[in-house]
């Protein structure tokens, strides 16, 4: 994983095979506080008290395709290699919420990453899943509500779309992040 | 103009035709997925890792530009790590067909030969190999 967009997909696939029919994705970055905290919100199964417990073991995973499971390892590995932390709130039947914090002001910070381009595949290929995006840096931000887009008529059907949809969450993403501080290593 | 007023001129008519045929491909794609080429693409740790995503928006972007009808999704991991990026292919009425080491020139060989024409091309993973 190179960059928060990889893990935000990672993280949401988790979340998808967890049967979750509501997600939330937020960024909330903060100048004064040079960090960003990433998280992920699902309404899916789930994890039982001994999942959790194991939540961030390699070698454990519920899947019966391979016999580890590295998306939650190396997002606590990458936020911890920037200062920060992770956390993972969950109760079997109520969903789980996962967070990562970075540190900006810490080199190792993973940039971005194609965000705008993994949101518009996550859109596309989970029509029956109700997505809510939110980037906020420090008192401004964009947000994105997949129902609204919906009810406006939207269909990423078709290709079209998809990118008009892609270069919306881009430029808005772009025009925010023109507030981001000198000092933090985000990019 | 007020929606309740009828279909006054051709324009009116054709408009009309164009809100149906919409609606009603919508609908086939919704209803019937079974009679769609479906493309899966793995989009788990180690697809994500491999570049699943440049695939997935091949797939996405050039099925179509080709005009054909076809649902994208994305799938977790089906436990072959070590070809990622991996696709599982549906031709109507046929059995899926996984193929492994899929980037965009593979994804183009695979929509020309295997979608269009129904012709295999190398890089299938043997899953599904029936034993007597």
């Amino acid at each position: 994983m190179i960059d928060l967009a990889m893990h935000m997909m990672d993280i949401v696939q988790n979340a998808i095979r967890a049967g979750a029919g509501r997600i939330g994705i937020y960024f909330v970055e903060s100048n004064e506080k040079t960090m960003l905290l990433f998280r992920v919100t699902d309404d899916g199964s789930g994890m039982s008290e001994a999942g959790l417990e194991k939540v961030d073991d390699p070698f454990f995973t519920t899947r019966t395709t391979r016999r580890v499971g590295l998306g939650v390892p190396f997002l606590k590995m990458t936020c911890e290699q920037a200062g920060g932390f992770l956390k993972v709130l969950s109760a079997e039947g109520r969903g789980t919420t996962i967070e990562a914090v970075y540190r900006t002001d810490h080199p190792d910070c993973l940039p971005l990453g194609d965000i705008a381009g993994y949101l518009t595949l996550l859109l596309k290929a989970n029509p029956a899943i109700s997505f809510r995006f939110l980037y906020k840096l420090d008192e401004s931000e964009f947000s994105l509500d997949s129902e609204a887009l919906k009810a406006e008529g939207i269909a990423l059907q078709q290709a079209e779309m998809l990118t008009t949809v892609r270069q919306y969450i881009r430029e808005n993403l772009q025009a925010l992040q023109r507030d981001r501080s000198a000092e933090s290593y985000l990019c | 103009m007020n929606q309740m007023t009828g279909i006054k001129t051709l324009a009116d008519l054709k408009k009309k035709q164009e809100e149906v045929r919409a609606r009603i491909n919508l609908r086939d794609k919704a209803e019937n997925p079974e009679s769609l080429v479906q493309v899966k693409v793995a989009m788990a740790t180690c697809g994500i890792a491999s570049g699943a995503k440049e695939v997935m928006e091949f797939f996405v972007e050039e099925l179509d530009k080709r005009s054909i009808d076809a649902v994208v999704t994305q799938t977790g991991c089906m436990g072959y790590c070590f070809a990622e990026p991996t696709v599982e292919i549906t031709l109507p009425g046929r059995e899926p067909v996984v193929f492994g080491y899929v980037n965009p020139a593979k994804a183009d060989e695979i929509i020309e030969c295997y979608i269009k024409d129904g012709e295999l091309v190398d890089g299938i993973i043997p899953q599904n190999y029936d034993t007597i």
